[in-house]
């Protein structure tokens, strides 16, 4: 029987040179300290070596454009590609130097999207997704030097309205949960993204944070407080800027009922940074 | 419906060296065939990324477009 052996859920733009251009050397600083935690995380995840990992992420727009825009997708295939974007700036520069190809756990993850679709869940697939930063910066600080281990991305729609809800986010988290444990693999479940910045994805707002808002939903994941976090509407996330959260709620569902324990916490402004690591039985 | 041809050309910037190049070099020009209202255009043309963004244009697309980038 399969089990999660290590679940957790960082922020993901893990690029000192991007907090110091727009916030500073505070910002520089800061995300030294989240990607030092972030490199301690990963040694743990090695240690309980799993087979997979099932990484929960958004697009930037990067990779479905505007065709097509699937609430959550499987990446299937047997491996994925780094995005390419000649002339990177800003978020985008996050992937300088990192590899350029990845490979998949494809059993498991034509396990989730096969089940998913038999129970109800109209997950998309892609065979050519490539993976942004959002997946590959903190995958990056993770594995440091070792190999990667074989990956399952998984989008969700954070950005295009209309988005997925937070609760349908949390039921896919219990589906993945299932797959798991009726298979034979051991699987980490990481969730990227956030905290709480561009509220309304106004340009007018760039550099505004919630700290009040993040430390509640914080205090609700260490009190493995589900019924609280999955009511939060796609409005209130919109609001404060927290649509990334819509990632941690996959991985919340998959690890329910266990407490988060947070391994870093960071008010920078611009964004809250942070580092959440759950308690696996 | 604009949203849309907003967040099409702002993402073909992005990934589009040839035809951002082109919008560069002469924006009204590279902007003819597409099917924008007159302020989406004026936005464009006179390069408002937060005019752009304020009519549905994607924040991350108007941050990261190489050369063009919000910041």
């Amino acid at each position: 029987m399969g089990r999660i052996v290590y679940a957790a859920a960082m922020s993901h733009v893990l690029h000192p040179p991007y907090y110091e251009k727009n916030v500073g050397p505070h910002g520089k600083r800061m995300v030294e300290e989240l990607i030092a935690v972030v490199g301690e995380m990963g040694r743990e995840l090695a240690a309980r070596r799993p087979d997979a990992l099932v990484v929960v992420a958004d697009d930037h727009l990067n990779v479905f454009s505007f065709d097509a825009v699937p609430a959550m997708c499987v990446r299937i295939g047997r491996s994925v590609s780094r995005m390419a974007q000649p002339g990177a700036v800003e978020f985008d520069r996050a992937l300088d130097g990192l590899a350029e190809r990845y490979p998949l756990h494809e059993d498991l993850a034509n396990r989730i999207l096969e089940d998913g679709l038999d129970a109800g869940f109209d997950f998309a697939a892609s065979w050519s997704a490539p993976l942004d930063h959002a997946f590959l910066s903190p995958l990056s600080v993770l594995h440091g030097d070792r190999p990667m281990t074989p990956l399952v991305p998984f989008w969700v729609n954070c950005f295009v309205a209309p988005l997925p809800s937070a609760r349908r986010c949390f039921a896919a988290g219990q589906h993945i949960a299932r797959v798991v444990a009726s298979g034979p693999w051991d699987v980490g479940v990481i969730a990227t993204g956030g905290l709480s910045h561009f509220p309304e994805l106004s340009l007018t707002r760039v550099g505004e944070s919630d700290p009040e808002f993040d430390r509640r939903v914080l205090g609700w994941m260490e009190r493995a407080d589900h019924a609280s976090l999955t009511a939060l509407t796609t409005k209130e996330l919109h609001a404060t800027g927290s649509h990334e959260l819509l990632n941690w709620m996959v991985l919340l569902g998959a690890v329910a009922p266990s407490r988060a324990r947070v391994r870093f916490f960071g008010e920078m402004g611009r964004i809250d940074l942070a580092a959440v690591e759950w308690a696996i039985p | 419906m604009s949203r849309y041809d907003v967040n099409v050309l702002l993402y073909r910037l992005k990934k589009d060296g040839a035809f951002r190049e082109r919008f560069r070099r002469d924006p009204a020009a590279a902007l003819r065939a597409a099917e924008l209202t007159d302020e989406e255009r004026d936005a464009f043309v006179r390069w408002n990324p937060r005019r752009l963004n304020e009519l549905g244009g994607s924040l991350h697309l108007v941050l990261s477009i190489p050369d063009l980038g919000a910041h």
